[in-house]
Formats: C-alpha cells, sequence, structure tokens
C-alpha cells in the first residue's frame, strides 16, 4: 500500500502543477480555462512526433514547448481580441468549443487511445533512493520540486516585481489596468503563453507513467479543476496540497483491489465533495432569506 | 484662446452596441477645469469612456494635443497623456496604497505631497482605505504617470461633504500643475465653482456650451437644459425659499 502512495505521490505532484496552471489561468486572466490540457498535450505530441521523425530531444523539447505556447497564446489572443468585455461565464464557454476543437483535432492527428499510444521520454524513472523497501524514483522528486518552484516563484513574481504588480492589477480590475496605463492585452496573451508552455512541460511529465494517447493526457484537465477547487481557484499553496492528496488518494485506490477499477472517479468525488462543503453557506443563507 | 490639450469633434459613443453619445464637440483647455454637466442618462459617463477607449467612440475625431487618439487602445492613450479617474473608486483593493502607484509607474513623491494622508497610509490595503481616501488614491495614480489631461466622473459620489471640498482643492492642484481637467460632477454648483467652460448634455446631445459664469446660481437655467423644459412653478417656488 506504501508503494501505491508513493506513487500517487508522483502524479500528485503533476497534478499539483496542472490544478496551479489551472488557478493560475483564473487569477492573472479571469478565465476558467477547459483546454489547457489539451493544449499541453498538442505541445507534448508536436514535441513526440518531431522525435520520431528523427529529431534530437534537445531540439524537440523546445519546439514542443513553443508549439504549446503558440496556441495557448492564440486562444489567449481570441479571448482578449473578442471576448474582452464579456463574463467569466462565456469565457469559460469558449474555452469548452475549443477544448472540444483540439481533442478532436489532437484525436485525428495522433490517435485515439488504443491506437495513438506513443513512447515519451523517460529520464527520471530510475529509482532516486528506497525509503523503508519503497523504492522512490526522480520522477516524484522532479514533480514536486518543480510544484514547489512555482509556487514559491509565482508567489514572488507576483508581489516583488512590477511585472507581478500589473498582473494582479490586471487581474483585478482589467479596464482600470488598462485606464493607468498597463498593456493589458500583450501581459495577457504572455500570462497564456506562459500557462501553454508550463502545461506541455507537465504533460511531458506525466505521459510516461499515462499511456502517453492524447484522449488520456487531453483529459487531465478534469482532475486538474478537481485540484483548483481544493485551493478555491486563489491559493496555490492550498493548490499545491490538493494534488498531492489527491495524488495519495489516487494511489490508495489504485492499492485497494475492491475500488482499483474506479480510481478514474477519485477526481469527481473530489469536486462533488468540496461543491458540496463550499455552498453550504448559500443553502442556509438561502433557507434565511425566505 | 490657447490651443485646446483635448478636442472632441462630432464625437458618437455606443455602450453595448446602443449609439448613446451623438455629435459632440468639446475643448478641453490647458491648465483649467472644463465641467460636463447634465442629468443622469444624459451619456456623461459613456462621453468618458469614449475618450478613455473604454466604450466605442463610432464617429468624429477624439485629438490630445492636436494628436488623433481615437482609434488607440486605451492603455496607449493613457501612456499618450490621458488621465481617468473613473466612477465609483477603482482602485486595486488587494494592492496596497504603494502598489496601486507603482503599477501606474512614474514619480510618487508628487502624489504624497499632494495627498499627505496616502503617505502615512503606504503599505495598507487599498481596499481598507475610507472612501475619501480610495477617491485620493484615484487621484493620485492618474498623476504618477504625467498626464496632460485627467477625466474625472462623479469624484463625489457617496462622499461626506468636507470629503467632497478635499478632492476639489486637490482638483484646483491639479490645475496649478498646468493639467488641463474634465469634470463631471453631480453636486453642479461646485463644479461650476472651479469651473471655466461648461457643457451641458441632454439625451447624449450637447444643448448648451458656454462659461461657467454664465450658469453659476442659476439652477432653473440648468434645469431647463438638463429636461428642456422650464421648472415647474411649485418646484421653482419651494427651491428659490431654501436658497
Amino acid at each position: 500500500m506504501l508503494n501505491s502512495v508513493v506513487a500517487g505521490l508522483t502524479s500528485g505532484g503533476v497534478y499539483a502543477l496542472l490544478g496551479l496552471c489551472v488557478v493560475l489561468t483564473y487569477r492573472l486572466v479571469a478565465v476558467v480555462n477547459f483546454t489547457m490540457a489539451a493544449v499541453g498535450a498538442m505541445g507534448a505530441f508536436v514535441m513526440v512526433s518531431l522525435m520520431d521523425a528523427g529529431l534530437g530531444v534537445w531540439l524537440a523539447l523546445p519546439l514542443g514547448v513553443a508549439a504549446g505556447a503558440a496556441l495557448s497564446a492564440l486562444l489567449g489572443a481570441v479571448l482578449v481580441r473578442w471576448f474582452g468585455d464579456h463574463d467569466e461565464r462565456t469565457k469559460a464557454a469558449v474555452t469548452v468549443a475549443v477544448y472540444v476543437a483540439v481533442m478532436a483535432i489532437g484525436l485525428r492527428l495522433f490517435g485515439g487511445t488504443t491506437t495513438g499510444a506513443r513512447r515519451f521520454p523517460a529520464p527520471f524513472d530510475t529509482p532516486a533512493f528506497t525509503v523503508g523497501g519503497v523504492v522512490v524514483p526522480q520522477s516524484v522528486l522532479v514533480s514536486l520540486a518543480f510544484a514547489v518552484l512555482i509556487t514559491v516563484g509565482v508567489g514572488l513574481l507576483l508581489n516583488r516585481t512590477l511585472v507581478g504588480l500589473r498582473l494582479q492589477a490586471l487581474s483585478e480590475r482589467p479596464a482600470t489596468a488598462e485606464v493607468v496605463g498597463i498593456p493589458a492585452p500583450r501581459l495577457a496573451v504572455g500570462v497564456w503563453a506562459a500557462i501553454g508552455a508550463v502545461t506541455t512541460l507537465v504533460i511531458l511529465l506525466v505521459a510516461p507513467r499515462l499511456g502517453g494517447d492524447f484522449s488520456t493526457l487531453g483529459n487531465l484537465i478534469a482532475t486538474a479543476f478537481a485540484v483548483a477547487m481544493v485551493g478555491a481557484f486563489r491559493s496555490l499553496p492550498l493548490t499545491l496540497a490538493g494534488g498531492l492528496v489527491l495524488g495519495c488518494l489516487e494511489g490508495l485506490s489504485a492499492s485497494l483491489s475492491a475500488i482499483q477499477q474506479y480510481r478514474g472517479v477519485v477526481p469527481f468525488l473530489v469536486i462533488v465533495v468540496l461543491l458540496w462543503w463550499r455552498s453550504r453557506h448559500e443553502v442556509w443563507d438561502t433557507a434565511h432569506s425566505r | 484662446m490657447t490651443a485646446p490639450v483635448l478636442s472632441l469633434r462630432g464625437v458618437g459613443v455606443n455602450r453595448r452596441e446602443v449609439p448613446v453619445v451623438h455629435d459632440v464637440s468639446l475643448d478641453v483647455a490647458p491648465g483649467a477645469v472644463t465641467v460636463v454637466l447634465g442629468a443622469n442618462g444624459a451619456g456623461k459617463t459613456t462621453l468618458m469612456d469614449g475618450i478613455a477607449g473604454l466604450a466605442p467612440v463610432t464617429s468624429g475625431t477624439v485629438q490630445l494635443d492636436g494628436r488623433p487618439i481615437g482609434k488607440l487602445p486605451t492603455y496607449r492613450r493613457a501612456q499618450a497623456g490621458l488621465g481617468y479617474v473613473e466612477q465609483a473608486r477603482t482602485v486595486f483593493r488587494t494592492l496596497t496604497v504603494e502598489q496601486n502607484l507603482l503599477v501606474a509607474g512614474g514619480d510618487l513623491g508628487k502624489v504624497y505631497d499632494l495627498f499627505p494622508e496616502l503617505g502615512n497610509r503606504r503599505g495598507l490595503q487599498a481596499g481598507h482605505l475610507s472612501g475619501g481616501e480610495q477617491q485620493m488614491l484615484a487621484l493620485g495614480r492618474t498623476l504618477v504617470s504625467g498626464p496632460k489631461v485627467v477625466l474625472i466622473d462623479e469624484m463625489s459620489l457617496g462622499l461626506a461633504p468636507v470629503v467632497v471640498r478635499r478632492l476639489m482643492d486637490a482638483v484646483g492642484d491639479l490645475v496649478g500643475l498646468g493639467i488641463a481637467v474634465l469634470l463631471i460632477e453631480q453636486f453642479a454648483n461646485l463644479a461650476l465653482d472651479i469651473g471655466t467652460h461648461a457643457y451641458v448634455l441632454r439625451k447624449g446631445r450637447v444643448v448648451h456650451d458656454g462659461p461657467c459664469a454664465e450658469l453659476r446660481g442659476r439652477s432653473e437655467r440648468l434645469h431647463e437644459f438638463y429636461f428642456g423644459l422650464p421648472p415647474a412653478p411649485v418646484a421653482a417656488a419651494a427651491e428659490s425659499e431654501t436658497r
């Protein structure tokens, strides 16, 4: 069981990273981004396709990351240009539409679950150390370090740099940010590009463990949302913790034969429980306002 | 007359696809307060939003220092020297006072000179400031980037008279620094007291254009301009009694 929990930690670090990307997109450009994992998967598959075509990993990696960044930036530019004045629901609906399109194109280009699994490079599969008979692979440490780096780095960026302050201003009052001279469209598209690049890296990290097919990777958005909900789409440290807890829960459920085959349901259970927990005051308030 | 720093000719502005401002021409002189008056719904805020780039200008020209800015995005207009204090105290509530000023760039010292109250609270989150202090911050924030003209929309909304007077003094200080001000104000007499030239809007069109002195203390004329009708005799009598 401990082995499964440690294995879950590997996924947990990656889930935390995906959740962090969702939270950052929401905090900085006020969009609930359904396309995020699909866009990252697109970048990852561009990389692996280039490698299949004979390109070296160190050339294919930046090109794949650039592809993810460019696709994300394109979506960001569309949202800024044509949906800048619309509310969050409309923007989320646009990303749902784009998610469906990106998934359809990705499946057409790279194949489905059974036909499209690719061999992604897995440089961190070697054991890092052993604790109580449990082998901890390097990927656990890498994903955790990456998640902590993003949490701390983004916190510092937002609070200690002028760009970070402007990003906060942009997320709080986009129109007023422009009124005081902040180049809001350029900054927003930059955020989208950075999110696309980071998501591609995260998908590359998790792809070897999850089978490496486009459908599974693109649909990781459900897990990312569950993690983001733990942090209430706001708190980076809570999102990080949420990712780790979700990974461990998934690992634990994989080790129990009775529920093993239902472990994919864990993120949805987390979403439902958190929605219920967060809405309990609304029920109370509504009852009292009658 | 010296060349206007901000000039509008035949400007039309839409709000959510609906034409609200029609064929407005006005000039804002440097180092002076120009006042825009009108009843609720006359199109004053839409006009300001159009000048600042927050609402689309559908016809006419907007020039800042002789340079057309009507097609520029909002942030480029701000960088060109157009400051805008929006209605409803639009500070960045989660940022501190100092951070609110920093995001606009430039010289923070002159803001603290103008509003020493803000200097004492520079580390406080803007959301925790009083209404008057938030308005001072919004006004001060326009100063840091060295604007040529500042648009001010209903600065006194929801504030105590003593605070409104303090803010009006600050507007006078802006003018002292050579900055032109285009002011919308619900308290017409306060605005007319510090203004030099006034425009009155009704249903999105300019129905009066003249020196502020012509309108000071003449609320019956303002009423006529606002609504297109002379005030009702009972209301006029009641008003003259309270005067």
